[in-house]
């Protein structure tokens, strides 16, 4: 029983492949969430298949009549091996609750579970690394804000505010996943500048444990409501768990009229984050009851509007975006 | 010698093991095997026997073990050291006699 690689392009391998990734009650989304597809045959019978994209493994079907043998142990270990080749050491999968155990038997570690499902990881580094990287402080009212800052608005701006008025130290997250049309040097750079005054805000990464590919990959890639609502409860479980870490007792989000991801992704912290985290969500902040928002930021730079950008940015993203209009432009233009 | 990036070598795969050496403080095992209880012991000094021969000092040790012989777990772990520091084109005579 040899592995090869699957092309899912070919009509022949991809009736295979979704067979056993439906029969397994996989739901199949967007092969462009794929890099990579391995199977495994028994004649001209696929009997167990895994992907990868980034580093996280996916759509991990076995055949019923050759489960608990050694099948499972077989394809993981060669998509690790796969992705060693290409220098990524540090894995993620996110499967069903009932199959944490067997990955747990690889090597995996648990990062975060809900009833519907689990999220482990395995290699060079942790979420215990990532939370001892963190600097820690003490206080009474200590709260986080999670942002990408695609890229840092007036809006945000307002949310740190509120939160640093109402905090002893607040610790703002950034999102760190090159998906965006600023890349993530520049949301951090941007936000830094722009909250530089206020002296209890902690800019962090937010590395692969908040609002990423790997806990919440709808948030990236259009996906039905169910898939972004499980995936919104594990990453808002991965926040629990990092925040517990740094005492922190309170998130601040803003309310959003126009994403219905964000929206509930917002339900699914109010289920998940109190008693311990209170969560408070803020009215978007508008001037002359126009709400502020990147995209709005966005589709301006878009139009090369400077005067529309500066209306809704601080002085220090305004200039960036000045003086690096041609290089955002040039993104915009080839899909970014 | 010296730890230069993470490396892997070896499978999950009954009666192997797989190394992740990364970059460390000091030498740390984990040691990941349903046999710790009986060879967990004999199979930490087979890792340290080897690191001490290469003179690896600091190095953080991951391995998943399916029940692998001592001499796998040489031959894995001289395969994830050589890929770590970069000498697979190396191999270091005294310590594979």
């Amino acid at each position: 029983m040899d592995i090869t690689t699957l092309n899912l392009k070919d009509n022949y391998y991809y009736q295979q492949w979704q067979n056993l990734v439906q029969n397994e009650g996989l739901v199949i989304e967007n092969l462009a969430d794929i890099t990579e597809t391995l199977g495994i045959y028994d004649g001209d019978k696929l009997i167990a298949t895994g992907s990868y994209f980034e580093n996280v493994l996916k759509y991990l079907a076995i055949d019923p009549d050759y489960q608990g043998g050694n099948t499972f142990n077989k394809i993981v270990s060669t998509l690790i091996n796969e992705l060693a080749a290409q220098n990524v050491f540090h894995i993620f999968v996110f499967t069903k609750p009932k199959y944490k155990k067997s990955f747990e038997y690889l090597g995996f570690q648990i990062i975060a579970e809900t009833e519907f499902s689990a999220l482990l990881e395995t290699g060079d580094y942790s979420i215990g690394q990532y939370i001892k990287s963190l600097p820690k402080v003490t206080g009474q009212n200590i709260s986080a804000i999670v942002m990408n800052a695609n890229p840092f608005t007036l809006g945000h701006r307002y949310l740190v505010e509120q939160a640093s008025k109402q905090s002893d130290y607040v610790y703002l997250f950034v999102v760190n996943q090159d998906a965006s049309l600023f890349t993530t040097q520049e949301r951090i750079d941007l936000i830094k500048q722009g909250v530089a005054d206020l002296g209890n805000v902690i800019v962090v990464s937010g590395d692969q444990y908040m609002v990423s590919f790997v806990t919440f990959p709808a948030y990236f890639i259009k996906s039905r409501a169910d898939v972004a609502k499980y995936q919104t409860q594990l990453d808002a479980k991965v926040f629990k768990r990092v925040a517990s870490a740094l005492h922190i007792n309170r998130r601040f989000v803003g309310n959003e009229p126009y994403s219905p991801t964000t929206e509930i992704y917002n339900r699914s912290m109010k289920q998940i984050l109190p008693p311990e985290i209170s969560l408070d969500i803020l009215d978007r902040k508008a001037i002359d009851n126009d709400i502020i928002s990147a995209t709005k930021v966005r589709k301006a730079i878009q139009e090369s509007n400077l005067e529309a950008v500066q209306k809704y940015v601080p002085e220090t993203t305004f200039k960036f975006i000045k003086n690096n209009l041609p290089v955002l432009l040039r993104r915009i233009h080839n899909g970014n | 010698m010296e730890i230069k990036h993470t490396a892997l070598a070896g499978t999950l795969e009954s009666s192997d093991i797989q190394f992740t050496l990364s970059k460390g403080t000091g030498v740390e095992i984990n040691l990941d095997s349903q046999v710790e209880k009986q060879f967990g012991k004999q199979i930490k000094k087979v890792i340290t026997d080897l690191l001490s021969e290469y003179g690896i000092e600091n190095v953080n040790v991951r391995a998943v073990d399916k029940g692998a012989l001592d001499c796998t777990i040489k031959a894995r772990l001289i395969a994830a050291i050589q890929r770590a520091t970069d000498t697979q084109n190396q191999p270091n005579w005294e310590v594979l006699g």
